[in-house]
């Protein structure tokens, strides 16, 4: 056959190197509903819950009786499932019906029921939806903030030209795992440069998270993964209560968590049971709701690829998002991983959480270039911050973003990269030449920079453990060293651990390291008029990106 | 112990022609495999094998492949024969002075309980696990199951000179030097590409497991 031109010129278009596949429910390989998702159903004897979705007690597995003693409302849940799911649906869009009325009526369903419901709205609903379900009245923004090398010092500048440019949160993680102290260090000291009050995190194999949140080398927790089918928590040495038991270990010293889950996982893991990515994720967030957390990073997360593939599949990340919201949850929107070869697609996908705004749009947003990104890749990199600005600006939407200025950049990265290097000599871990805090001031990314002694950083992130070195001693070190404004902030994040305030629903800190959550600043969006408007000063600092023409040049 | 070939072939023919996006012409439908409850419709059967028993070597490092490796899978997700990566791990592990024994892990497809099972058996105590898409970590029994020595999450990215280099790393870590981790990798775009590859492959790999019979010895006993 001869070849049409215009169709060999699309076959080369980069949307084509993305993989697809067909729906084959029998693997998991599909979005919003399979045929074999339960038919929604309850039933309460004498205050509990005796069947949940079709099945009877005694065939519960170890989610649904989880999701039966501690996630349903059981003083509800009968006159919950008795509106019909096409009301709810109706009611979650509609403008005169608040969002307390909708979580209130939501606490009673099932997750075969939320299935039902979300099939119900299209794309532009769920975002209606997530406009007036978020659990926070102003959206936020989160940065990965990793590099190729493990680099220390470009961790501290990166993360400080992050909270620079507006990110609230700010998580790292590490190509070689041993890393984990110093990149949590690095991290803590550059966020208070850039902007005061940024939480981060250093997303690591559990154990070692949680002992460096107890530590006080964080100040929040991401990684509990949760998973929709037993076979996955039992492959990972899991079960919810081992979840809950994890969150309340963080609860107990103060830190924020939240945790992480996303359509896609099960089928990764060979384990789908045939069921929906929608239905699966239902099941997490019912875990993550029951085990006590404030809130979860969900959209697929990794897994992208996998909804990405089917038909429908990114109208289901949108949704099972929303899920997470009408369930009280703080959700942190993925948009995190690389998910197309095209532009133009990938855009598109991370409008739909753009748009409405959550709680963090990104979770989290490459605040380095991608080669760097040791989440293999995000949606978004440093190199887009120019078009996110300008997407602010074109549509008056908060991404969570603002412009930045040459000067401050380099003046903030210096800073950091300074600081950490002090700090580090105090500390008697691996050295930091000048010429390193240099390089790394200018660089866009680790092709710029000299390479570290890895050998000495590993020995000196042993160290770090062994001698049993806190958020205190950074505080000391960095005090020590003529750093005292950034000792000031650390110590302040440091104080949240002990007034426990930012462990409330979706809280970030502003600049004054006061508490902005969905409790003393909920969303109360009731239709045009109510709810989060750009206006004011954040309207004039969107306003204000570079490259703006002079008439006066002309 | 039966093989379905043709099976095989067809389903890795629909596979290159879904993933290998460039290749398959516009248009062409592929077919549904809805009601299908099995990449392979056979399972293969390992009860005659013998069962890996704890080495006491000193110098013994054991790597744990996956239930599929060799067998229904014979090529990592960027087509490197498994025979070839098994050769250059232990070759790595040989020229530093070690011994490389193989078992094939029953129990689990997790990469990372793979390699803890490995090291557990290993009379050194190091261990390196394999899927059969590739994906590799190196492990020290005494480790949490998911912190690790060495991983090599991004499969695709994965040649022959980096498997060797992980046999060497693995028995350096044997010899108690100081090791210098084999250079992270990363290839942002790798997951659009091929992440549903990747599903298909354990899944692949996990509809072989057959947890009574644990771990067996695979090669060289």
């Amino acid at each position: 056959m001869e070849r049409s031109k215009r169709i060999e010129t699309l076959d080369k278009r980069a949307v084509n190197l993305d993989g697809f596949i067909n729906e084959w429910p029998e693997m998991g390989f599909v979005a919003m509903s399979s045929p074999y998702d339960p038919k929604p159903s309850v039933k309460v004897v004498d205050g509990k819950i005796v069947e949940l979705d079709g099945k009877q007690r005694n065939e519960f597995d170890f989610i649904d009786q989880f999701i039966a003693d501690y996630a349903i409302d059981i003083k509800k849940t009968e006159a919950s499932m008795a509106v019909s799911s096409l009301q709810i649906a109706r009611m979650i869009t509609d403008i005169n019906v608040s969002r307390r009325e909708v979580v209130e009526l939501i606490a009673g369903i099932t997750p075969a029921k939320m299935v039902e419901v979300m099939n119900y709205l299209n794309v532009v609903e769920l975002m209606m939806g997530m406009q007036k379900i978020r659990a926070r009245k102003m959206p936020g923004n989160q940065a990965h903030i990793t590099n190729l090398k493990d680099d220390p010092v470009q961790i501290a500048a990166d993360g400080a030209e992050g909270a620079y440019r507006g990110f609230a949160e700010e998580e790292t993680t590490m190509g070689v795992a041993r890393y984990a102290p110093l990149s949590a260090i690095a991290l803590l000291i550059g966020s208070q440069v850039g902007r005061p009050g940024v939480l981060t995190q250093c997303s690591a194999e559990e154990a070692t998270e949680l002992e460096l949140g107890i530590r006080g080398l964080t100040t929040y927790a991401e990684t509990l993964s949760v998973y929709g089918t037993e076979n996955v928590f039992v492959d990972g040495d899991d079960t919810p209560y081992s979840k809950a038991f994890l969150n309340s270990a963080y609860a107990s010293r103060g830190l924020k968590v939240r945790f992480t889950s996303g359509a896609g996982s099960e089928v990764l893991m060979g384990s789908s049971e045939k069921k929906s990515m929608l239905y699966l994720e239902c099941r997490c967030l019912y875990v993550t709701k029951g085990a006590g957390s404030q809130g979860i990073q969900n959209g697929s997360v990794s897994c992208i690829g996998i909804p990405g593939a089917v038909p429908a599949g990114i109208r289901e990340v949108l949704a099972e998002n929303l899920v997470a919201a009408l369930l009280g949850l703080e959700c942190a929107s993925s948009n995190d991983q690389s998910f197309s070869n095209s532009d133009m697609r990938r855009t598109a996908r991370t409008m739909l959480q753009f748009l409405p705004g959550t709680d963090f749009i990104f979770s989290g947003y490459a605040a380095e270039p991608n080669y760097d990104n040791m989440f293999a890749g995000s949606n978004f990199d440093a190199e887009d911050f120019d078009d996110y600005n300008v997407l602010q600006r074109d549509m008056q939407v908060d991404g969570g973003l603002r412009p930045v200025t040459e000067e401050e950049v380099i003046r903030v990265r210096n800073k950091a990269a300074k600081a950490v290097q002090a700090v580090f000599k105090n500390l008697g871990l691996s050295p930091i030449t000048d010429e390193q805090v240099e390089r790394v001031t200018y660089a866009h990314g680790s092709k710029d920079t000299p390479p570290r002694d890895v050998t000495a950083d590993l020995m000196a992130a042993e160290d770090v453990l062994k001698r049993g070195i806190t958020g205190v001693d950074i505080v000391r070190a960095l005090a020590e060293t003529g750093y005292e404004d950034i000792a000031d902030n650390v110590l302040s994040m440091l104080k949240q651990r002990v007034v426990g305030d930012y462990m409330q629903t979706s809280a970030i800190l502003d600049k004054d390291f006061n508490v902005l959550s969905g409790v003393n600043t909920p969303n109360d969006y009731m239709g045009p008029g109510t709810g989060y408007r750009v206006e004011g000063s954040r309207w004039e600092e969107i306003k204000n990106i570079p490259h703006i023409i002079n008439p006066q040049d002309i | 112990m039966q093989i379905n070939d043709e099976l095989i072939k067809k389903i890795s023919q629909i596979l290159a022609e879904e993933l290998g996006g460039e290749k398959s012409q516009s248009g062409s439908a592929v077919p549904s495999l809805s009601g299908r409850d099995r990449i392979n419709e056979k399972k293969s059967d390992y009860s005659s094998y013998p069962k890996a028993n704890k080495g006491t070597n000193p110098k013994e490092i054991v790597i744990g492949v996956g239930a599929a490796f060799q067998r229904e899978i014979k090529r990592t997700i960027c087509n490197i024969p498994l025979d070839d990566v098994l050769k250059n791990i232990k070759a790595g592990i040989e020229e530093e002075g070690m011994v490389a024994r193989v078992v094939k892990i029953l129990d689990t497809s997790d990469v990372c309980f793979m390699a803890l099972e490995a090291a557990k058996l290993s009379g050194s105590g190091i261990g390196v696990g394999i899927q059969s898409k590739g994906t590799t970590v190196i492990h020290q029994r005494d480790l949490y199951p998911l912190s690790n020595l060495e991983l090599f999450p991004q499969a695709p990215l994965m040649t022959l000179e980096t498997y060797r280099a992980i046999g060497k790393n693995a028995a350096k870590y044997v010899k108690g030097e100081q090791v210098v981790p084999i250079p992270c990798t990363n290839d942002p775009m790798s997951r659009p590409k091929f992440q549903v590859k990747a599903a298909l492959m354990h899944i692949a790999e996990t509809e072989q497991l057959d947890p009574k019979l644990g771990i067996i010895e695979w090669e060289g006993k």
